[in-house]
């Protein structure tokens, strides 16, 4: 939509537009963004990066025609261009438009591709930045997927942001959490970019991004070693930023290793650790089953099994109760936990299946308390299946 | 009928309290959105174009005058005074707001209805026949079984996040009134060589937008495997079941993806695991089920009263030929109530209309109301010396319309007033395809003939199995309107099929009736009903009434 010039400069506009969408959720800043005539014509820069496919998806929700616009720095790794593909395919995404470095630009100033050794930043403003700001010539504002978790220099980051008064820039994930994005990708199935499980949670070009180790920050494998936080696509202040990664996401992600165990009594730490095995290992004694195990497999092979975790990606999908209770004919006495997105609402559920007890993230225990769990460990009454069954 | 126990009672108190505590975790953050979603959704609350909307069970369609009485209540206290009859034997209400739905599913409580798994990827409300129990032409009554499930199939564990949503009816009668063959599993009860009472078992049926007939899965189950057998029919979907395409979801896809012998054996092996957790008991509860939907004690005496009406009044004739059906009884009628007066929301009942209903029930109809998938209102049990009486206070309530079975009763899903799917209007169409015939005075001269409007692909509107079916479509922002033609939803299902190019909204009632005096041109005599006919010529005579042109270039051609 073009932006009705009435609506004032830019600066008096982003103050209105973060009044007028201040309590909103993605979603619908999303959807304003994209015909708000304060904001004027739009469109998406995406890296299809690790977690881009959250906003590619809102946007193939609302409005599939969007400008998408996908920088080729033409140093990304193979992975992301057969993402990018295959992403945009399969969202219907009818408007990407793929950019790159002028050929003479490239010739000029890095023609043996090594300029990043030397100077990253110049790299970074020749092969993203300056095609960056051709193709956003004809757009009054753009759509970035940056969060206030990311790093100190995005901590105050709003849903509207001025850009040297020239163009707005929309954030609308400004107050995503790292689970919110998970949640989102899982809950809506969307595909993974291939990197993010082989150690890469944060994706940019392939000679600057490095995996980054258990604990650490999902953007530490970013320039690895230099002073840089942001590539240059995102100035402040119209500058190149530097400085210390974000503490508070640090922290985030130590928590996030220590999932808490649900049981009828209360929260409690987990006592076996990580410690679960293939089911296809002679001898396991604690086995880790996907959701799309086949359980008839293990007929025979219980004895001796302590535990069996079984995995729930998402609330939604309740194969695992049907897995559960399967392993409970089939004989099996032991422990029985689910692991993943159970919910609280949930809980009686899965104790009637056969389950003892549920493994949840600390983000999800924080959320929903002992108290919320603890109103359906009353799961022994009201319970048609006992009752239909004759069973104690 | 049947009356909530203690146990009943205690659950949905308890069920209506859990919501309660949702609502608020919802609003405090606990819950999100997306976790909200299918909790509401598995208590009925669905959020629609304008505002949430409510969808009672009337499970199997059976309930007593209290029970109308209280929905007319919740109409007048929470909603705009009026509820809408669904094609799947609920009541939905359009306008409740969220912080009062509790309290809605409380005075439900009060008289032993919820909401419970109208909706979500669950197990829906079960239904039923809705002459059942009455029927002359019964085999068993299927609403004992019906309940049965019900109580199996509520808050089951392991089901209550399925790949996609699951639908169960059941029919007590080979002349299936419940649409079986349309749903994920179709009961239908018969008898075995000795006399007992078993099932045969269709699976993999549906509308929507990928329709399917169901396909016998068992030729005959005894009624005391219908719980492991159902039971391990779903163990089956819940882990066979796609989950990664909404669309390809449904019970239906997987038994065309695996094939119907893959699916039983599957479905048989799962069913020795499942038997052992049935020791037997669900059978002497089903007796005691059975026994409270014992027939009422039907009087004995003269009838005479209802002939002398109908020689005395062409109004009453003329709604007796088309609103009445045989009872098990002679003396005895079942009397459907139409929900459709020309040019009015097909479904839709006041407040006002349903206390009528509920005291006709009370005084005339031993207590008994059903609601029926084509969406009306069934009185199961009148004496016929009371019908002159019934007919009159009908009349008075605008309930009178003699039109069950024909052009004007029509099943019409809400439609692009009120569904945030829906692509076209659906009861516009229908409202002025019955002003029309209405006009034209010819509908009693057509005789039975089934027009089905959906507004979306979806299909709620049942397009696929109307005689006539109607699917709007969006083209280009302009709504277009797709004629099937000889669908069928009884024992004989056929999914219709689609005559060719659609017409604007303002061509579809006029292309409807050319083909109404097509048939009427065509058939042999009264006895030839539209289908029969549909099946003796083949859809050509069809497609010339909706095509002139067409028509007028292929004979100038030959």
């Amino acid at each position: 939509m073009r932006h009705d010039p009435s609506s004032g400069p830019v600066a008096a506009r982003v103050e209105a537009l973060n009044a007028r969408y201040r309590n909103h959720a993605a979603i619908a800043v999303l959807r304003h963004a994209l015909s708000d005539p304060a904001v004027g014509r739009i469109a998406l820069v995406s890296s299809f990066g690790a977690e881009s496919v959250v906003l590619l998806h809102m946007i193939a929700v609302l409005d599939r025609a969007t400008p998408v616009v996908f920088i080729d720095t033409q140093m990304l790794f193979a992975e992301t261009l057969s993402y990018q593909a295959e992403v945009a395919a399969q969202l219907g995404l009818s408007d990407v438009r793929t950019i790159r470095a002028r050929p003479a630009a490239l010739a000029a100033h890095d023609p043996d591709r090594l300029l990043h050794k030397s100077d990253s930043d110049a790299c970074c403003a020749l092969r993203k930045a300056e095609p960056l700001e051709r193709a956003l010539a004809p757009f009054d504002a753009w759509i970035t997927g940056r969060k206030r978790f990311q790093g100190q220099t995005r901590a105050r980051l709003d849903f509207f942001e001025n850009e040297a008064d020239q163009r707005i820039k929309v954030n609308p994930l400004a107050h995503w959490r790292p689970a919110d994005v998970r949640d989102y990708m899982l809950n809506n199935r969307l595909p993974r970019h291939p990197l993010v499980a082989r150690g890469y949670p944060s994706i940019g070009c392939a000679p600057c991004t490095g995996r980054v180790k258990d604990g650490e920050d999902p953007r530490a494998g970013r320039w690895r070693g230099q002073e840089k936080e942001e590539c240059g696509i995102h100035l402040v202040n119209g500058k190149l930023v530097r400085g210390p990664v974000a503490d508070d996401a640090r922290q985030d992600q130590e928590e996030a290793a220590m999932n808490v165990i649900v049981t009828d009594t209360g929260f409690a730490a987990d006592d076996r650790g990580g410690d679960f095995q293939s089911p296809d290992l002679p001898g396991a004694t604690a086995l880790d089953l996907a959701p799309d195990a086949d359980v008839s497999v293990l007929q025979g092979r219980l004895e001796g099994v302590d535990i069996i975790r079984i995995a729930f990606p998402a609330f939604s999908d309740g194969r695992g109760f049907t897995m559960a209770r399967r392993l409970r004919m089939m004989g099996f006495a032991g422990r029985l936990r689910a692991a993943g997105h159970v919910i609280a609402d949930q809980y009686a559920m899965a104790r009637r299946a056969g389950f003892d007890e549920v493994e949840i993230t600390p983000d999800l225990a924080r959320r929903q308390p002992w108290e919320q769990w603890q109103a359906r460990a009353d799961w022994r009454t009201h319970d048609y299946q006992k009752r239909l069954r004759g069973l104690a | 009928m049947y009356e909530y126990g203690e146990f009943d009672t205690a659950y949905v108190r308890d069920r209506v309290a859990q919501f309660r505590a949702q609502v608020e975790r919802r609003l405090d953050g606990s819950l999100t959105e997306e976790e909200f979603r299918p909790l509401r959704l598995m208590n009925g609350l669905y959020l629609q174009l304008h505002a949430y909307m409510l969808r009672v069970a009337i499970p199997y369609g059976t309930l007593n005058s209290r029970q109308m009485r209280q929905l007319a209540h919740i109409a007048e206290r929470w909603d705009k005074g009026y509820g809408h009859f669904t094609t799947r034997q609920n009541i939905q209400y359009n306008w409740p707001r969220l912080p009062e739905v509790p309290d809605i599913l409380d005075a439900l409580a009060d008289v032993g209805m919820h909401a419970i798994q109208t909706s979500g990827n669950t197990v829906r409300n079960v239904t039923a026949d809705h002459f059942a129990g009455a029927a002359a032409d019964e085999v068993a009554d299927p609403r004992p079984y019906a309940e049965l499930l019900r109580q199996w199939s509520t808050d089951h564990p392991e089901f209550q996040f399925l790949p996609r949503k699951f639908k169960i009816g059941v029919t007590g009668a080979p002349n299936d009134r419940a649409v079986i063959r349309s749903h994920d599993i179709g009961l239908e009860l018969r008898r075995d060589a000795a006399g007992a009472p078993g099932f045969r078992v269709f699976v993999g049926g549906g509308l929507g937008r990928t329709p399917m007939v169901g396909q016998e899965l068992a030729a005959f189950i005894p009624e005391r495997d219908l719980l492991p057998y159902v039971e391990a029919i779903l163990s089956v979907y819940n882990l066979l079941g796609r989950r990664d395409n909404k669309y390809k979801a449904r019970l239906k896809i997987a038994v065309h993806e695996h094939g119907i012998d893959t699916i039983r054996a599957l479905v048989d092996e799962a069913f020795e695991e499942r038997c052992a957790q049935f020791s037997g008991i669900d059978q002497e509860l089903l007796s005691g089920i059975a026994a409270q939907f014992a027939r009422p004690a039907l009087e004995q005496r003269g009838v005479a009263p209802y002939h002398a009406a109908r020689e005395a009044d062409p109004v009453f004739r003329a709604w007796a030929d088309t609103n009445l059906a045989d009872h098990a009884d002679g003396a005895h009628a079942i009397v459907t109530i139409s929900l459709k007066p020309h040019g009015a929301t097909p479904g839709d009942a006041t407040a006002a209309q349903m206390r009528v209903m509920a005291d006709l029930a009370a005084r005339y109809g031993h207590d008994q109301l059903r609601i029926s998938h084509e969406q009306n209102v069934i009185l199961p049990h009148v004496h016929r010396a009371d019908l002159p009486q019934v007919h009159g206070a009908l009349k008075e309530a605008g309930l009178a319309t003699a039109n069950v079975g024909l052009v004007s009763d029509i099943i019409a899903c809400p439609g692009m007033d009120y569904c945030s799917l829906a692509t076209a209007r659906s009861i516009p169409i229908a409202q002025d395809i019955a002003t029309r015939f209405e006009e034209l005075k010819l509908e009693h001269e057509v005789g039975p003939l089934k027009i089905k409007i959906s507004g979306c692909i979806n299909a709620c509107g049942h397009h696929h199995v109307g005689h006539i079916g109607i699917l709007g479509l969006d083209r280009a922002g302009v709504e277009n309107y797709q004629v099937t033609l000889g669908g069928d939803g009884s024992e004989t299902t056929v999914i219709g099929q689609r005559a060719g190019p659609g017409f604007s909204a303002d061509e579809i009632v006029p292309a409807v009736e050319r083909l109404v005096l097509a048939y009427l041109d065509l058939r042999e005599g009264a006895e030839e009903t539209f289908l029969e006919l549909y099946r003796r010529l083949g859809a050509q005579p069809f497609k010339d009434a909706l095509y002139p042109e067409q028509a007028r270039r292929r004979r100038d051609a030959a």
